[in-house]
């Protein structure tokens, strides 16, 4: 990947303009793939779900 | 059509370099309110599945409810509260326990919706958990509901929030503790801390109360006294006067990104840590000093920032593989040393700008060494993530940038006492780290004692497998080093404890501290061909490094655990050799 490129696309799907209405009638798969990335690298990276990773 | 966040590449270069303004800084925090929206939708939707309701599921449906009204009412008040990190820390707290199959704190949801509500002023009726007799607003405070039991029904007309039967309270007063508003009956404001400096403004809660900030290895602070709060207070208002005088790179980002300090119960040293969990989120016990105050804000929010990106954009791949952290004793994972190595990009920045600004002796001292010292570390612990082919393609982007950054020349020369005693303190901890944690093939060491008592070469001889293994040997040398690093840390009790007999330490030890490293080598010879001594070899590495360019210098720095086993298995051999003649055998 170059630093040159004009923007990175990230894993985190952009809700700020959602209603929490709308939120609530999104179905599973809308979010289903950022949410399984997002448990998987706390998982893998070391990261406890449980508990805080409060030092280095 | 749902579209990710994308981070633009000036940001993600600001990042890699250490740095990052607010604006980069507000791309971070508005993933975060993403992220925490995610999350909230996985809550509901487990919430929604549980069949038959709870009071906890009622809750959290009120809740959502309520939070939905204030969103329609006033949008910028649910963002703000839904960008809490109290709010990311419980979500994720929810999926832990989704995940290990333990009940979700559902009822939290409506207690958040009430701060909401409160800040819109809106009617409402909604049930919310009880803890401890009372009920936790996140952002906003504590309402002190004595005798209720674990639900209590909290009100309001807009004006008023009534609490069960009996309590009564202007929603006007439920705000934080700014120190500006007299006490309220019920109410605990969270203290507000508002640190200003040349026109730059910075509002921070101090959170006592909120249960899902209080994850740390160390617990919250729940009980801080006015006069403590005043503390705080005024460490955090000269530490942004400094931050915002002298190291503007860092106030603007803190000031964007850090919504929240946690005060820890003190121990004997100053603990800090943050979570990825909980982005915005500082957690630290009482620093000392402005300046240490200062130091930990930039250290923890370079965590911050790290997480935040980390949640964005995938840096590092799965491994359990483990490494050396300059800035720990133990070894720690690649994600770890990622991890420290960004914190300590932006202490070099800090200490860089500090060394020029004191004006003691002994604090310029310390500044230099501090900086140079962690500008090493960088270096170091870059080429390690680099090598160990971890790093995704973008992480190693981002590395490689962080390194470059670490090599270029700041801002003018370290004098020659800092460079020495900043590399003698790093090649300290690694020699003590090596020799507490690298385990090596026993055969392997017995066949090149073989091949040293045939005299033969040791090019031609294999070295013995050497692996990553906690505690393989017991190390105690922290007389010795706590001393080598009092020379920057203290300087004058530096002084006056080496002006005096020092009876802990050995005389090799001695002759070190006072920088006599010809009769150090000496000693160290000595006692080693008597007792092999793993403490003795890394004194005797240190002292060999002060004499002059020595060619034994490299394998005492990357091999003193083989040398160590090798010199031990020859005296278990009855051959006790002169430390040196190894050395030079294995060079």
């Amino acid at each position: 990947m170059s630093l040159q490129q004009h923007e990175l696309n990230s894993v985190i799907p952009d809700l700020r303009t959602l209603s929490l209405e709308r939120l609530a009638e999104l179905g599973d798969s809308a979010l289903a793939h950022s949410i399984a990335l997002y448990r998987e690298r706390l998982k893998e990276t070391g990261v406890p779900l449980s508990s805080f990773n409060a030092r280095i | 059509m749902i579209t990710t966040h994308s981070l633009s590449a000036g940001s993600f270069s600001e990042l890699a370099e250490g740095t990052g303004d607010r604006v980069v800084v507000r791309e971070l925090r508005e993933a975060q309110l993403s992220k925490h929206m995610m999350l909230l939708h996985v809550v509901a939707g487990a919430a929604a599945g549980i069949d038959p309701q709870t009071p906890e599921t009622d809750a959290f449906s009120a809740g959502y409810q309520l939070l939905s009204q204030v969103q329609a009412a006033d949008p910028a008040v649910v963002a703000r509260l839904l960008g809490l990190p109290h709010i990311g820390s419980w979500a994720h707290d929810c999926l832990a326990c989704l995940d290990n199959g333990s009940p979700p704190d559902f009822g939290y949801l409506a207690a958040a919706a009430v701060s909401a509500a409160i800040q819109a002023g809106l009617r409402f009726e909604v049930d919310v958990p009880v803890r401890g007799g009372r009920v936790p607003l996140p952002g906003l405070g504590c309402l002190a509901v004595p005798g209720a039991d674990e639900w209590v029904r909290l009100s309001s007309d807009g004006a008023r929030l009534q609490a069960g039967e009996h309590i009564e309270v202007a929603c006007a007063a439920l705000i934080p503790d700014a120190d500006s508003v007299p006490a309220t009956p019920h109410w605990e404001g969270t203290p507000l801390v508002r640190a200003e400096a040349d026109g730059q403004s910075w509002e921070v809660l101090l959170e006592i109360a909120d249960r899902y900030l209080d994850r740390y290895a160390l617990p919250m602070l729940t009980i801080l006294p006015p006069a403590e709060v005043a503390n705080w207070r005024q460490r955090i208002q000269s530490a942004w006067e400094l931050l915002v005088r002298q190291h503007g790179w860092a106030a603007g980002s803190i000031g964007e990104g850090v919504s929240v300090l946690v005060p820890l119960v003190p121990r004997s040293d100053l603990d800090s840590a943050t979570s990825p969990a909980a982005f915005g989120a500082i957690a630290t016990s009482l620093p000392p000093s402005v300046v240490s105050m200062a130091e930990t804000l930039i250290h923890e929010f370079q965590h911050n920032k790290l997480s935040g990106l980390m949640d964005m954009l995938p840096l590092i791949e799965p491994s359990g593989e483990r490494g050396y952290a300059p800035w720990r004793e133990d070894p720690r994972p690649m994600a770890g040393l990622l991890q420290g190595v960004y914190a300590f990009a932006g202490i070099v920045h800090f200490w860089d700008v500090q060394r020029h600004i004191k004006t003691a002796p002994d604090d310029v001292l310390r500044a230099n060494v501090l900086y140079e010292r962690w500008r090493l570390t960088i270096e170091f612990v870059t080429d390690t993530l680099l090598g160990h082919g971890v790093l995704t393609p973008t992480g190693v982007s981002f590395v490689t940038a962080l390194r470059e950054r670490g090599r270029r020349g700041e801002s003018g020369p370290v004098p020659a006492e800092a460079i020495e005693i900043a590399r003698e303190v790093a090649l300290d901890n690694w020699l003590t780290w090596q020799l507490r944690h690298t385990a090596l093939d026993a055969a392997g060491v017995a066949g090149l004692a073989a091949a040293f008592r045939r005299g033969e070469p040791s090019g031609r001889q294999q070295l013995p497998a050497a692996w990553i293994d906690d505690d393989t040997r017991k190390i105690d040398s922290m007389t010795r080093s706590r001393l080598l690093n009092l020379r920057y840390q203290e300087p004058q009790r530096y002084r006056e404890l080496t002006a005096e007999e020092i009876p802990e330490l050995a005389a090799a030890d001695v002759h070190l501290i006072r920088g006599d490293a010809s009769a150090a080598v000496a000693a160290y010879r000595e006692g080693l061909v008597a007792e092999p001594d793993p403490v003795a070899w890394i004194g005797l590495a240190l002292a060999v490094h002060r004499l002059p360019a020595d060619p034994a210098r490299p394998v005492l720095t990357e091999q003193l655990p083989l040398l160590f086993e090798l010199h031990a298995c020859l005296a278990g051999q009855g051959v006790h050799a002169d430390p040196l003649d190894v050395v030079a055998w294995l060079a």
